[in-house]
């Protein structure tokens, strides 16, 4: 049995939905004479899943299914409510990466930031720009403030530079759904060479064909619950017909 | 286990540039010692992005405040030495305080973006925050203890060593605001309004424009509670005056110190793993 790297038990996940968003001080005082109402959407419930040294797990399932908030929580960006996440190895999160730089700074300055967050020395940063740029492909715009790039440019540039800063668990939310069909094919020939290098994947996708020919299994998620686990193919498959389904209501 | 595996390039497909290898992760020290150097450095660039000076104005800043002040308090009190410096020590020492206390405020609604990337020590963002106003009294202290020895005989080593531990308490002071402030404000968006109400009222708390002395004794305890009141006091004390305060009144601010540290640390500890969720 290859080594455990990551194991999920039981995990649950709770969002608070208020009927009234109160958000300042003002609010809070103002609205203490008048209650509201808190619902309480559980996002993930009882989610149990191992991963193995080589792995490439698949996780699918329609908006709201909870596939990003059981990722954050892999990756102790989401604390659980209930449950436990035991990590045995290094993970990168390879996640909304195609918002959040600092506008007013430019291409290098944001890999520098995001290289740093995500782990990496300034040595190693400094050693891969001219890379990084030119897998982002925009080395001409190397100094210009990022508040001047397409969406596209700077997904491609923070896909870039988390390749860049892979541990022994990836985690990759949409991955191939970024840049044209060019950036596509890099970015499956990038996640084809980690496997083969031994490297253990994550994958959230909407794309059947992504999660057959990438994941060797594959959960499918309704209502944060695990309603199948399978091979990738067969997880597709069953996703393709939910989702097909005019008659298919998340389980509760 | 081991943090890396090394990778074959592989031929790229047909049109694409060469995949890029992967980095070795660094050891957590370097790892740290680098973010804060990034997290500095950018955020004197963001703050002097398109300056005339760029960089160089954060040193100019300070001094030519420092200078314009020493010319124009020279003017108006220039029989006052002892008043005129007083009041430049007060003013940048308070500037220190509410600067740093308003960027440390929203310190993780700024870089909000960056906790959503990994999971790393956000306290790193909080504390980074206050580096250029911490830079800014630095620059001030060196001037004025330069425009001191110009001046005159200037403070002892012994004083300026306890000036500088003046500074490092008032900086701990605004970590320890800071760390409580800035997940607080994630919930109460107009945190950083009401503390602006705060700081203006607690302009004139802080002996800055007046002398201590003019205020009734009975009351100065609760001018104390201020904490920035006991570090321009005492500043004042071993700059000017040539008095270190008393060993019980170091030890009031350390006490200042190690309460406000401590109950930053705990509101910050008890919100801190959700942030990623309010940003």
């Amino acid at each position: 049995m290859s080594t455990v790297l990551l194991e999920a038990v039981r995990i649950s996940k709770t969002f608070e939905i208020p009927s009234v968003r109160r958000e300042t001080v003002r609010e809070h005082f103002f609205g203490l004479l008048a209650p509201r109402q808190i619902d309480r959407l559980p996002v993930l419930q009882d989610v149990t899943l191992t991963l193995h040294q080589g792995d490439t797990l698949g996780v699918m399932g329609r908006n709201g299914s909870g596939k990003s908030t059981l990722l954050k929580v892999l990756c102790g960006i989401y604390p659980a409510d209930r449950g436990e996440v035991r990590v045995h190895a290094g993970i990168t999160p390879i996640l909304e990466l195609g918002v959040g730089w600092n506008p007013e700074l430019d291409a290098i300055d944001n890999i520098f930031l995001l290289g740093s967050v995500m782990g990496l020395s300034l040595a190693s940063i400094r050693a891969s720009l001219d890379d990084i740029l030119a897998f982002a492909e925009v080395e001409r715009f190397a100094r210009l403030p990022l508040k001047h790039y397409s969406s596209g440019m700077a997904s491609r540039l923070a896909y870039a530079v988390a390749f860049r800063a892979v541990r022994d668990v990836l985690v990759l939310d949409e991955i191939f759904a970024v840049g044209d069909a060019g950036f596509r094919l890099r970015c499956e020939a990038r996640y084809q060479e980690l496997h083969r290098a031994g490297h253990t994947m994550v994958i959230v996708s909407h794309d059947p064909r992504v999660i057959t020919t990438f994941c060797n299994r594959a959960i499918l998620l309704d209502s944060g619950r695990i309603t199948a686990e399978g091979a990738g193919s067969e997880i597709a498959e069953r996703y393709l017909a939910a989702a097909m389904d005019p008659d298919h209501r998340p389980v509760a | 286990m081991s943090g890396h595996v090394a990778l074959d390039v592989q031929a790229p497909p047909q049109g694409a540039v060469a995949v890029a290898a992967a980095s070795p992760p660094a050891k957590p020290g370097a790892a740290l010692a680098g973010l804060v150097w990034t997290l500095v450095r950018t955020d004197f660039k963001a703050r002097y992005h398109g300056t005339l000076s760029g960089f160089a104005w954060a040193l100019l800043k300070p001094l030519t405040m420092f200078a314009v002040l020493v010319g124009v308090f020279s003017l108006i009190f220039g029989a006052e030495r002892t008043y005129k410096l007083d009041l430049i020590i007060g003013l940048f020492l308070w500037d220190f305080f509410a600067e740093g206390t308003k960027v440390g405020l929203t310190s993780l609604h700024a870089k909000g973006f960056l906790l959503a990337k990994a999971r790393f020590p956000s306290w790193i963002l909080v504390v980074t925050s206050i580096s250029n106003p911490l830079l800014t009294v630095v620059v001030f202290a060196i001037a004025l203890t330069a425009f001191l020895t110009v001046t005159s005989a200037g403070p002892s080593a012994g004083h300026l060593v306890l000036f500088a531990c003046y500074v490092v308490s008032l900086g701990a002071i605004v970590i320890g605001f800071s760390l409580a402030a800035s997940v607080l404000f994630l919930r109460f968006r107009d945190l950083n309004q009401v503390w602006d109400v705060v700081t203006q009222a607690g302009f004139f708390v802080a002996p800055i424009v007046y002398p201590v002395g003019v205020i009734p004794e009975r009351f100065h305890f609760y001018l104390y509670l201020w904490p920035p009141t006991a570090v321009i006091e005492f500043s004042r004390a071993v700059l000017i005056d040539g008095r270190p305060p008393t060993p019980l009144a170091h030890a009031y601010l350390a006490a200042m110190v190690a309460g406000v540290l401590a109950v930053g640390a705990l509101v910050y500890a008890s919100r801190a793993p959700r942030v990623a969720e309010y940003v």
